[in-house]
């Protein structure tokens, strides 16, 4: 019995060892290859950036002064609340959701 | 006046049960209303508060007042909006003595539906989708300058019914904004509202900031009078100015007018980057051929008045302002300065603690 529970211990810890190396190797290869990846990805981020801040501008300032940034979820809300009042476009809305909440 | 008892007691329990379904289905919503962006939206509570002195024609009023907003969010696609108002006005009666006038009244209570990223649809009692004022500038701490403009008592001003409302890129340059609506007639003292229909057109084109627009608004009750108007808001980007303007024609008796107001922030100059000036120039024709009674009653909208107003914004946080204007009134035989010094804050907080969390 001690035996079967050794063996058996013995391929869980094998298996084991084997996946976290696999996840580890997987982790390694998508290192190598998300370098360029990573630059695209930061440079459409800064994009998004630079654009959600000129529609926050554009939209919110036509009416009040700049608010500060709230928290993701009270922003949320109040983007929500706006998209309504304001009528501001879907798209518009997700860019200033975005930039209020980074 | 057993009902008369009665009445008020069964509408506070519908509403107490409205309030704790709302509630229940909102906390409910809490569990799966993530947006697409990976945040709950959470209840809100904002609004603001507001203590201004006002002098008209030499008599003195003071205004303490409050106007709390109440946000719901349900799910990723429902809203739940309602404003409230609440102000105690101080003046001078015969005597000499203060005497205090308490007014309260509901701005808004409407459910918001997101049908699409182009429609949402709403239902309640709700702002008349009229040009630009009534919707968008007239919250104490929005508005340049305290005192509301001629246009404002042109057209019915709060709706109760449905509207369907939104906006879509036309291009890359220009957003198209529309809402249309319909009201029925309600003859509740707080919450009147005509029988009407309407709507509003925007074209905003965001790199230049500028938007121009149109509205319509037809009454469908008494002598069934048409309003029109059309309006402009541009934000040229080499200055801090904002130039606002609204235009509106009745075909009843309520007449005609327009506004242009600038409003210049001094962000250029480091020591008085948190001022900001403003100036309105506006007049108000009355409708031609009305006969002497009816220039009583309409009162204010009887006679034909021009009115220039300046005034000052001090911002000491970006939710506390600190606000002053002068306006000279120009009325056939009843000419009158207007004074107005006072403060607003703007306060918004979350309904549930982990407000902050994602």
């Amino acid at each position: 019995m001690k035996i079967k529970f050794l063996a058996a211990f013995l391929v869980a810890s094998a298996l084991s060892l084997g996946l976290m190396a696999n996840a580890s190797s997987s982790k390694d290869a998508a290192k190598d290859s998300a370098a360029p990846v990573s630059a695209q990805q930061s440079a459409l981020n800064e994009s998004m950036h630079v654009e959600g801040e000129k529609r926050f501008h554009s939209n919110c300032g036509r009416c009040h002064a700049a608010p500060p940034k709230f928290p993701p979820r009270m922003m949320t809300t109040i983007v929500r609340h706006m998209r309504v009042r304001a009528t501001i476009t879907d798209q518009d809305m997700r860019l200033i959701l975005r930039y209020m909440t980074e | 006046m057993c009902s008369n008892v009665r009445w008020p007691r069964k509408v506070a329990q519908a509403g107490l049960l409205g309030l704790f379904i709302i509630i229940s289905l909102t906390v409910h919503a809490q569990d799966d209303g993530i947006t697409a962006d990976g945040f709950k939206a959470v209840p809100i509570l904002t609004g603001s508060t507001a203590y201004f002195t006002r002098v008209t024609a030499g008599q003195y009023q003071d205004a303490p007042s409050v106007s709390p907003i109440l946000l719901l969010p349900v799910g990723d696609k429902w809203l739940v909006e309602a404003k409230g108002s609440y102000s105690d006005t101080f003046s001078k009666n015969a005597q000499g003595d203060y005497h205090g006038t308490i007014s309260y009244g509901m701005a808004y209570g409407q459910i918001d539906y997101i049908a699409n990223r182009y429609m949402t649809f709403v239902a309640g009692r709700f702002t008349t989708p009229f040009n630009i004022y009534g919707e968008r500038l007239a919250p104490n701490w929005i508005r340049a300058l305290q005192t509301g403009p001629l246009t404002s008592p042109v057209t019915s001003g709060s709706a109760l019914g449905g509207m369907m409302r939104g906006g879509f890129p036309g291009t890359d340059s220009l957003n198209v904004t529309y809402a249309l609506y319909f009201s029925a007639n309600n003859t509740h003292h707080l919450l009147a509202t005509d029988r009407s229909t309407g709507g509003r057109l925007g074209f905003f084109l965001p790199h230049q900031r500028l938007e121009v627009g149109a509205s319509f608004q037809q009454v469908l009750q008494a002598d069934r009078p048409h309003s029109s108007g059309v309006f402009l808001e541009w934000q040229p980007n080499r200055a801090p100015l904002t130039i606002r303007s609204e235009y509106v024609r009745s075909s009843g008796t309520k007449g005609s007018a327009y506004w242009i107001e600038s409003v210049y922030r001094l962000s250029q100059i480091s020591a008085l980057r948190r001022l900001e000036l403003v100036g309105r120039g506006e007049q108000f024709f009355a409708a031609s051929n009305l006969s002497a009674a009816t220039i009583k009653k309409l009162g204010a909208l009887g006679k034909d008045t021009n009115e220039g107003d300046f005034g000052l914004n001090y911002y000491l946080r970006s939710d506390v302002r600190a606000s002053a204007s002068y306006g000279r009134q120009f009325v056939l035989g009843r000419d009158a300065n207007l004074w107005t010094i006072g403060m607003t804050y703007r306060f918004v907080m979350p309904m549930l603690p982990q407000g902050g969390a994602r």
